[in-house]
Formats: C-alpha cells, structure tokens, sequence
C-alpha cells in the first residue's frame, strides 16, 4: 500500500526516515559487535587506545578460561534445567486452564479468569521477601527447584492459549465426546494438537522469559555451582581478573543461545508476542 | 436429574483442569500479597518477629534515599516509556508497509538485544562506558568532553541509564507496533491518498489513531518493567555515584539480602504492589471491555 498502481516517488519523510532507522538499527548492533570482537582479543589488545576495530590476532583463550576458571558449563546446563523445565510445567498447566476457561463451563468461571488475569500485571520481583520466606521454607533455597516453581505462577500462558482455543470451533470437540472419548482425551487428542502454533510461542517465550530472568535466581542459587549462566557470568563483572577480554567472552557465551533461538525462531516471537497482546 | 447431573460433572471437570494453575497462583502470588503485607507491619530479626504497625512505613519516609529512589524510578519510567513509545512508532510506521525482508530485517536488529538480556547488554555498556579503558570514555576524551566518566557523575548518570536501558528493550515495541500496523486495512490508506494525503499526515490522523490499544499495551507493559528495573543499576552503578541512580528495586533489594531489614523491604514491596495495581486498571479494564 501506499503506493498505488500508477505511481510514484517515495515521499521525502519516507526516505529520510528508513535512512534514519537503518542507521539507528547498525548503531544499535554495534555494542554486540564490539563484545564478540573484543573477546577474540589478548588481554592488552583490548584495551588499546585508539583500538583495533577488527581483532588483529584471534585469541579463543578467553573463552578456554572462562571454561576453566569458572563452572560455565554447568551454570549453562542448570539454566537449561531451569527454563526447560520451568517451561514444560507452565505449558502444562496453562494449556489445561486455557482449555477450561475457552470450552468448559463451570460455576465462577468468569470470575476466576478476571482474578487470573489480573495477576499479570504484578511482577514477582515486587513479593520477593515473602516469596524467598516461602521458598525457605519449603527447603528450596539454593536449589534449581527453587528458581522453577515461582515461575509456574505465571497466568500470561493461560491468557495467550485461551485466544489459540476460542478460534478452535466448539463443534469439534463436541463431535469428538460423541464419538465417546472422554474429557482429557478430547483435550490431548483433539485439541492440542490444533493450538500447537500456540504452545510453540508460549514455549519459546517462556524459556526465553526464564533463561534471561536474574533477580530471582540471583537470590535463590547462592552457591557457586547452583547458579544459572546469566548469575554466573554477572559475577565475571566483579571479578578481580581485569581483563576485560575475558569478561566479554563471559558475557558472549551467555549470549549465544539466545541468539540462536531467535535466528531459528523468529516467526514464533513475532506470533507470540503479537498474540499476547492486543488482538485484532 | 439427567441434567443436573451432567452439569455436576462438567463443573468438577472444569475445577480440575484449572487446579494446578489455580494452586501456582494461590502458593506462589497470592499467599506472598497477603505475607507481604503482613511482614510489612513486623519487625523481623532472625525467627523473631514484633509487631510494630506502621513503623517500617513511617521509617521508609524519613529515608532520603528511599525518597531519592522513587524520583529516580519516576524519572526512569517517564522517559523510558516516552521514548519507546515515540520512537516505536517512528520506526513501525516507516517500515510496516515495506517488504517482508526489510521488515523482518529491521525487527530483527532491534529485537536481538532483547534476547541477549538486560544482563549481557549492561556488561557490555559497562565495557564501552568504563571510565580507564572504554571505548566510549575514550572518544569523550578525544573530543575535549569535560566528563569522562558518564557512570560516575551525578549528572550524566541517570540519562545514561536511560538510554541504555532504551536502547536494550526497544525491540519489543517495535515487533508489537508492526503486526499492529500491518493490521490496519489497507483500503483506510487508499482512500486517504486518493485524497491527497501526505504519508506524515496519514500516519498522524489514521496509523497512530487506530493503534491505540497497542499504545495503552505498550506503555503498562513498559511502566511495569521499568518499575523494577534492577539488572542495570546493579551491573553498572550499584546506586551511585552517592545513591544518585538508586531506584525502588534496588533499594529494596539491599534492605532485604544486605541490610536484612525484612519489614522494611515487605513495605517497600506492598508500596510497589500498591502502584502497579492502580496502574494496570486502565489494560485491565481495556481487556475485559474487549470480551
């Protein structure tokens, strides 16, 4: 649109302004361009002045320390262990109460969707006291289990799948508990299935949400080897060694999974964070 | 009877499908509210707690810096959320009508940081920003700058929060401005040129109009990240120079896990509580009109 068939030259605002946002977007990148670069660099490379905009020699050293100087793997597997399953457990919850509140009926269901969703807007950071009190003393302090279950609390699964199940028509699930399958049969069988697009957004998101989270597992894991990589890493910054090379290659290993899932996910972070908001 | 029985069944159907939910949220959000409030009225050292009614909020408001932390959220929330909204826009409305690799291009160099997280992008800003070796500190001195070092002058301190801090999380909006843009009918447009609208105008009195309820989305989803911004003021300032970036988080982070004063941070936590409530009555209500 905005170009109709017979036309026509780009107005001028439209051309200044793309040329704006491309150079905002490069100058944007250029932080991350500056964190792989400087990693690859020997400790004195990095911090010469004027600097090498390109590394002159590849140095992978850093990374091998921050391998070997810190518990980076297993700061990276128990992130892992965390958003994993953090994210399996709200998909399972959430995809349940989705299912109810779109194609149940139950006394109070109205009710108890408002007082759900209304709990999205409070962020768990703000009850920390409380919930590390809570934590403790369910035993879970300095423990993975610990930085998990807090997390399932979330109701933003339950409001983003609801929207995938009302699209799905009621008469296929009333077709389905005809033929005779039961209640959760229908739900595994039929409709999940179907809101599949749906929980592969919420999955992505949360994991993301979990993997990038910070205050709460900062306080939770408090022995070096229970913490998560993006804990972990933080560290880096206050560590004694001052080499900033090693800490950038700290902060790159932190990076790039992340980076990788969005590279092979774009299309679900779009869905998903477009569908969480404002429909239609 | 055939009836109400299976209404009977359908109603314990339902409550056990939302029981796990319903239990995650009783144990994990609404139980710390309540224990919250509670603790915010008690005096707690080690296992012992007094009640002291409201001597932990009288102690917060004798606090400069706790006055000090909320001017300094207030300042953070108002212009982060300013500039993202009004940047978000300039760069959806420029780039939603172009192709489909422009625009995933574009949103994909904004969103990446994003992804990277608040805790990557600040150890890098604190990188470019460190007052010896930084790539940053080192060009304001070639230019003859008269400050150096940005983090630790009570002036340039907070403004470079709030770039960062915009910098890093713009992405979000830009994706959720797009799909909101590429939504609106194209035939609006059409009849709009037809007439001999400039693209400004159009975008003033149709585009922005219609994504309204993008915008109120945005800025509650934005005002409530940025409440407790955390993650950048530990990583980069710690709270200074001399408290000068202490925000509300952060302040009720250390009485908690450094200073142990638990009832003052349950108080400083039930004021934030108190805020995003009455800030999220406007998304709520916006929500439920929707159904």
């Amino acid at each position: 649109m905005l170009q109709t068939k017979e036309k026509k030259k780009r107005e001028k605002y439209d051309v200044v302004s793309n040329i704006i946002i491309i150079v905002f977007a490069l100058l944007n990148l250029f932080p991350l361009y500056w964190l792989f670069t400087s990693s690859l660099k020997n400790s004195s490379d990095v911090i010469k002045m004027p600097p090498d905009w390109w590394p002159k020699t590849f140095s992978f050293s850093n990374y091998v320390d921050v391998f070997n100087n810190q518990p980076a793997l297993r700061w990276t597997l128990n992130s892992l262990f965390v958003a994993g399953v953090s994210t399996i457990l709200v998909v399972i919850a959430s995809s349940m109460a989705a299912y109810a509140f779109s194609k149940l009926n139950f006394f109070g269901k109205n009710m108890l969707f408002v007082v759900f969703i209304s709990s999205l807007m409070v962020p768990k950071e703000v009850m920390i006291v409380p919930l590390f009190r809570i934590t403790q003393d369910l035993g879970m302090v300095n423990s993975l289990w610990g930085m998990i279950w807090p997390n399932v609390a979330t109701a933003f699964g339950v409001f983003l799948l609801k929207g995938f199940f009302d699209s799905v028509p009621d008469a296929l699930r009333e077709a389905a508990r005809i033929d005779g399958a039961g209640e959760m049969r229908t739900f595994l069988q039929i409709l999940l299935p179907i809101v599949k697009p749906g929980i592969g957004a919420l999955f992505i998101l949360n994991f993301v949400q979990v993997w990038n989270d910070y205050l709460w597992q900062l306080v939770i894991g408090q022995d070096k080897n229970v913490k998560t990589l993006m804990v972990g890493i933080a560290t880096l910054m206050q560590d004694l060694n001052p080499n900033f090379a090693y800490k950038m290659a700290g902060a790159t290993v932190a990076a790039v999974p992340m980076l990788l899932i969005f590279l092979l996910f774009q299309r679900y972070f779009t869905r998903g964070i477009a569908g969480g908001a404002v429909k239609e | 009877m055939k009836l109400r029985n299976y209404h009977w069944k359908e109603n314990v159907t339902g409550y056990l499908f939302i029981l796990p939910q319903f239990l995650m949220f009783l144990i994990f959000i609404v139980y710390p509210i309540i224990e919250g409030i509670r603790l915010s009225l008690y005096k707690v050292q080690f296992n012992q707690e007094t009640f002291v009614g409201f001597d932990n909020y009288v102690t917060l408001f004798h606090d400069p810096v706790f006055f000090k932390s909320i001017y300094n959220t207030v300042i953070f929330v108002v212009f982060i959320v300013l500039l993202t909204v009004g940047f978000s826009i300039f760069v959806a409305s420029s780039v939603f009508d172009k192709n489909a690799k422009y625009v995933s291009f574009i949103r994909g160099s904004y969103y990446i940081p994003v992804m990277v997280s608040m805790v990557v992008m600040s150890m890098v800003w604190g990188f470019l920003l460190n007052p010896a070796n930084g790539l940053i500190s080192y060009a304001a001195r070639e230019m003859d700058f008269s400050i150096v070092n940005l983090l630790g002058n009570k002036h340039t301190v907070l403004p470079v929060i709030i770039f960062v801090t915009f910098a890093t999380n713009v992405g979000q909006a830009i994706i959720l401005y797009i799909a909101a843009m590429i939504g609106v009918p194209k035939d609006l447009f059409e009849a709009a040129e037809v007439d001999g609208a400039s693209r400004v105008r159009i975008i003033f009195q149709i585009l922005i109009p219609l994504v309204k309820p993008t915008t109120i989305y945005i800025t509650i989803i934005n005002i409530i990240a940025v409440l407790k911004i955390f993650v950048v003021i530990q990583l980069l300032t710690g709270g200074g120079p001399n408290n000068a970036s202490v925000t509300m988080m952060y302040y009720l982070y250390n009485n908690a896990f450094k200073y142990n004063q638990l009832g003052v941070a349950s108080a400083v936590g039930v004021i934030m509580f108190l805020i995003t409530m009455l800030l999220s009555i406007p998304q709520l209500r916006a929500m439920f009109k929707e159904k």
